[in-house]
This record gives C-alpha cells, structure tokens and sequence, in this order.
C-alpha cells in the first residue's frame, strides 16, 4: 500500500537531438520545431525544443517503474509551462523528475504530483498521475 | 487569425489505427523504457495481458490521427502549433493488435494575445466500441505571418 507522503525516487534523464530525432519518427510527430534550428528561431523559441510528449513519456516511464505495472497507469496529465532547449551537443539536457504520493482514494487509486526539472526550471507543471498503488512493496 | 470560432464543436470522422508489436517496439526504444511488456507476448501473457501493452502515452499516436485531420481543416501547419497541455484518462492498456478508432472533437476555439487556443478531445475505442483511452489537449496556434522572432 502506498501512503500520503510517500515519494518516488528522483530519476535523471539525459535527452539529445538524437533522441529527438528518434522520437520524431517513432512517435510520428515531425513537427519541425523539434529538429530545425531555423524553424525554431522563427517560432520565437530559443532552439531546438524536446516534444513536450517525450517529456511526458519519460516521466511516465518513472511512474510505471514505481507501480510494477504499465497498465497501472490510470490517468496523467501535465501542462508544458517551460519548453525543454536541446542543444545540438553530445550531452543534451538533462531533465529531473520526481514524485510524491498526495492522495489515497478509498478505492485505492493513489494520485501522485511530479516535479520536472531541467536546473531550477520547471518544464511541467499541473504534472499529476492517478495509478493503481504498487503490490508487495 | 484565420480559425473560425464557429467551429467549435465539430466532430470529425473516426480515424483508424492499427496497433502493431513493432511499432511498440519502436515507441519503447525512442523513450529508453526496456520493459519486457511493450515487447514480449510471453511476458505480457504471465501478467495478464493478451499481448504486448504499449507505454501509456503510446496513445498520442491514434490521438495525432486526429489532429492531423484538425490541422488540416483549419488550414494551419505544425510549424505554428505548439502543445499547451495534456491529459490521458485510460480504460486500459493499449495493446498490440488493437483496432482502434479515435473520434476527435474540436471543443473550443478561444483568442488569446493574437495566438487561437484549441479545446481538442479525442475518444479512443477498440473496434468493438469498447472505451480504452480519452485524450484531452489544448493546441496553441500562432499566426502564420507572424514576423521572424
């Protein structure tokens, strides 16, 4: 059973244009903000820009971990409050990703708050997930 | 801006999508989560699923079917468009061999510092009718002759 206060230990993930490229044709999203320095200059970005659903999919990756269980994922949401800049270096950016159990509903779905950082910035916010609480942890 | 607010509230037609183990595969791998249930049928079989599941936000694929249909009728291009927010409430896993239909709807078009904000909901279901995810979103879209920077 998982209780109010509980938290997700903090994950690290590294993202290079690389890994942009490789989700722009997995994902199916080629939306060129993601991979064009031109277009991303002429949008009012700073650069090259993570899909805010890469994002997403990794911190989605630190709340199926903790369940045991992809399928646990019940409901997820997150607001894209600050783009995620890649530059085009071998290290990318680094985003940190952390949670905390907030709520433990009497049908015991648990809702959990995730805090997105890249430095001091917060590239997510409203960033909250309802899962079926791990098993035998 | 060229987006009638008029057309809040359309429905577009349902957009197929079809579920494959690869495309699963290749969605895993693109965000680096090496679990065995996005590609393994035995895996997946042990824990109760009757074939590989695919990582919860898999689902934007079906959900950009439909706004790609979107997109088109307003006659904007991704270029302009940046995601605001989204939400995914699932009835279940997706999973390899799924049928799905997903139907779009444009909730709402509102104005906002000479960019549109779009309202999108699409409803994901099986081809039996069966719910498995509801997506929600808001698009932000820029206007097309907007000055560099």
């Amino acid at each position: 059973m998982a209780d109010v206060g509980d938290t997700l230990a903090e994950q690290q993930y590294q993202l290079t244009r690389a890994d942009l490229v490789r989700y722009a044709g997995a994902s199916g999203d080629v939306n060129p903000i993601h991979w064009s320095d031109r277009v991303a200059a002429a949008a009012g970005l700073p650069g090259v820009i993570a899909h805010g659903m890469l994002t997403m999919a990794l911190v989605g990756r630190l709340l199926t971990e903790w369940a045991g269980d992809p399928g646990a994922l019940v409901e997820y949401r997150a607001r894209f409050s600050h783009p995620v800049v890649v530059p085009d270096d071998d290290d990318g950016v680094t985003l940190s990703v952390a949670g905390v159990v907030t709520e433990v509903r009497d049908d015991g779905l648990v809702g959990v708050d995730l805090t997105v950082t890249v430095g001091a910035e917060k590239v997510l916010t409203q960033a909250r997930a309802v899962v079926r609480p791990p098993v035998a942890r | 801006m060229a987006v009638d607010p008029s057309l809040a509230g359309r429905v577009y037609p349902p957009q197929p999508y079809e579920v494959s183990r690869e495309k699963i595969r290749e969605f895993a791998d693109a965000i680096g989560d090496a679990d065995p249930l996005y590609r393994d049928p035995k895996a997946a079989k042990e824990r109760g699923y009757l074939n590989v599941i695919a990582p919860p936000t898999f689902a934007m694929l079906p959900v950009l079917r439909g706004f790609d249909q979107l997109v088109a009728e307003l006659g904007v291009t991704y270029a302009q468009v940046i995601h605001v927010n989204q939400r995914f409430v699932h009835a279940r896993p997706i999973r390899a061999g799924d049928q799905l239909l997903t139907t779009t709807t444009l909730e709402s078009v509102r104005s906002a510092a000479g960019n549109v904000l779009l309202g999108i909901r699409c409803e994901i279901a099986a081809e039996s009718g069966e719910p498995v995810c509801e997506a929600t979103a808001t698009l932000l879209v820029r206007p097309a002759d907007a000055p560099d920077g």
